[in-house]
């Protein structure tokens, strides 16, 4: 247990998660998803987010999963983010089932939960797919061509060039209260301590971390505001302009057609084999 | 001093500056929240939550409408999509809940530097924003989960297992990251950030013009009952593909599937209108008003 956490300590550095982060943000372009056209991207990630949940067949499931799987270690998504991803879901499902042990349950009480994670997975996985391959700009004119509102795709492009900074900022002010701070002698149980000093520095860190960004949130909307911005999201014309770059190539209608008659084939297969898994 | 108030309204980029602090704070928070791992005593367990000292201080210096909404959609992007877990239409009765709870709790605080008033609105939001989503977290197992008396205990450990995440979220990150970071946070940054954005702080002893002399409007009461129920019911219709060990009929798929996908949209689309009815109406009767803090 002692050993377990320990090592788990050493893997989280700041560091370590900045760079994955910061991976998983921008480890766009060079993958073979990220060239697709973003509004078909998108339209294809809104299926494999919501029919999953109205399919009550394991076999179909399953094929979807299979799909999203491949898909998945297309875009190159850092090992970490899916680590995390599989966490929650073994977290999730593992108390449910334990605590309906506990009530006189048994095993066939983890077979709906097997089918429930499937789910999930699918769903998460297609996330992961298409918004870890599209990179912010494509993203976010993607988005408002598909018309969500320009605020919402500002935030999103804005939050992912800002990221970078923000994390470094943060890291140096943490390292400062570091510097000036003691940590605890001893580890106290179970890393208790050492767990408590360092999540105290951590809210810590916001206070100046607060007063900076808001200076910062300040400069970018001066900077938006002399660029027209209010002007140019009240404006059809150029929303138009802007977006007129994205087209529909043949590999986009190759990976359409792909999905099409994949998940087409799916269907009658499940209809055939509905227990293929259990 | 004369009685007169001085008019004071909110410009379009100060309102956006607000907006792009809270998001790219709490959503930088968010990312951390996510990644630090909970430590497990049997079932229960204790997790860093969220760290809702950020969104919570900023509503209480700041306009809290758009404090709440920048958070919230700072939660989307940045601890959703960044890193892929964003869960689709489930997602709306989160950030629903969420900015409403932070916004009650914004307008709970008239006086910034009143440490009391502050720690009171600082746990109220974070116990209205838990009891709400546990509330719900509820009412998806045992409406989505049809054949609920098939699996044994199924129910009583998903009360259970809500009831301590709610009393872990109130009491352990409530208190720990909530109460007691903005009861810190909030006198001391008052009047040192408002200036960075280029604008006044908030009038002390302030009260909202809005009518009734308490923070309790029943306008704001009813509207947040209404969203509460409009959350619920999106929730419950995105989940309601949950069958759980259910054989079915052929053919009923087809059927049930497109009246549930029906029920969804109409819940979708009428859940975003009454957002954008109210959004316009806050916005013209702060203009109407002119109300000190915009």
């Amino acid at each position: 247990m002692v050993e377990a956490v320990k090592r788990a300590l050493g893997k989280i550095s700041v560091e370590h998660i900045k760079l994955e982060l910061l991976g998983t943000a921008y480890n766009s372009s060079s993958t073979f998803l990220g060239r697709l056209d973003p509004r078909m991207l998108l339209i294809w990630y809104l299926f494999f987010a919501i029919t999953p949940w109205f399919i009550y067949n394991r076999t179909i499931l399953l094929g979807m999963f299979v799909f999203m799987v491949v898909t998945t270690v297309l875009s190159k998504v850092s090992p970490y983010i899916v680590f995390i991803l599989c966490l929650g879901l073994v977290s999730q499902i593992g108390w449910m089932f334990l605590l309906s042990l506990f009530f006189g349950g048994g095993a066939e009480s983890l077979l709906p939960m097997l089918t429930l994670t499937l789910k999930l997975s699918v769903i998460s996985l297609a996330s992961i797919t298409v918004f870890s391959s599209l990179d912010p700009e494509r993203l976010s004119d993607g988005l408002s061509a598909l018309g969500v509102p320009d605020a919402f795709a500002f935030s999103l492009s804005y939050g992912y060039r800002i990221l970078p900074t923000l994390l470094e900022e943060f890291h140096q002010i943490l390292l400062s209260f570091r510097l000036r701070g003691q940590r605890p002698e001893k580890h106290g149980f179970l890393y208790l301590r050492t767990a408590a000093y360092y999540l105290r520095i951590l809210v810590l860190v916001f206070y100046p971390l607060m007063l900076n960004t808001a200076k910062r949130s300040r400069t970018t909307v001066e900077a938006l505001e002399t660029r027209g911005y209010t002007y140019a999201v009240n404006n059809p014309k150029v929303k138009k302009l802007r977006l007129s770059y994205l087209a529909m190539h043949r590999r986009d209608w190759l990976f359409v057609a792909f999905t099409v008659v994949y998940i087409s084939l799916l269907f009658p297969l499940g209809a055939a084999f509905p227990n293929l898994l259990y | 001093m004369s009685t007169l108030k001085k008019r004071y309204t909110l410009t379009q980029s100060q309102k956006m500056m607000i907006f792009v602090l809270s998001m790219s704070l709490y959503g930088l928070s968010n990312m951390f929240t996510e990644l630090i791992p909970s430590i497990q005593l049997g079932p229960i367990e204790l997790s860093v939550e969220y760290f809702a000292f950020i969104p919570l201080t900023l509503c209480m210096l700041f306009h809290p409408l758009y404090a709440a909404v920048g958070a919230a959609v700072g939660e989307v992007i940045f601890g959703e999509l960044m890193l892929g877990q964003f869960g689709g239409l489930g997602e709306l009765e989160k950030f629903i809940t969420f900015s409403l709870a932070m916004y009650i709790a914004g307008r709970m605080v008239s006086d910034p530097k009143n440490r009391r008033q502050v720690g009171i609105a600082a746990i109220s939001g974070v116990a209205i924003h838990q009891f709400c989503s546990s509330v719900i977290d509820i009412a998806k197992v045992w409406v989505g989960v049809e054949e609920l008396e098939a699996v044994q205990g199924l129910a009583e450990s998903i009360v259970i297992i809500e009831g301590v995440g709610f009393l872990n979220d109130v009491l352990f990150s409530g208190i720990l990251f909530a109460l007691l970071p903005t009861m810190y946070l909030v006198p001391r940054l008052y009047g040192k950030i408002e200036p960075l954005l280029g604008m006044k702080p908030r009038e002390r002893t302030m009260q909202y013009a809005s009518g009734s002399k308490s923070w309790l409007s029943p306008k704001l009461l009813g509207g947040a009952i209404l969203l509460a129920l409009i959350a619920m019911g999106a929730e419950l219709l995105s989940e309601s593909g949950w069958s759980i060990g259910e054989f079915e009929l052929p053919g009923a798929e087809s059927n049930e599937g497109t009246l549930i996908w029906i029920s969804m949209l109409a819940a979708a689309a009428v859940a975003a209108v009454v957002l954008a009815v109210i959004l316009r109406k806050a916005a013209r009767r702060r203009q109407e008003a002119g109300q000190l803090d915009g």
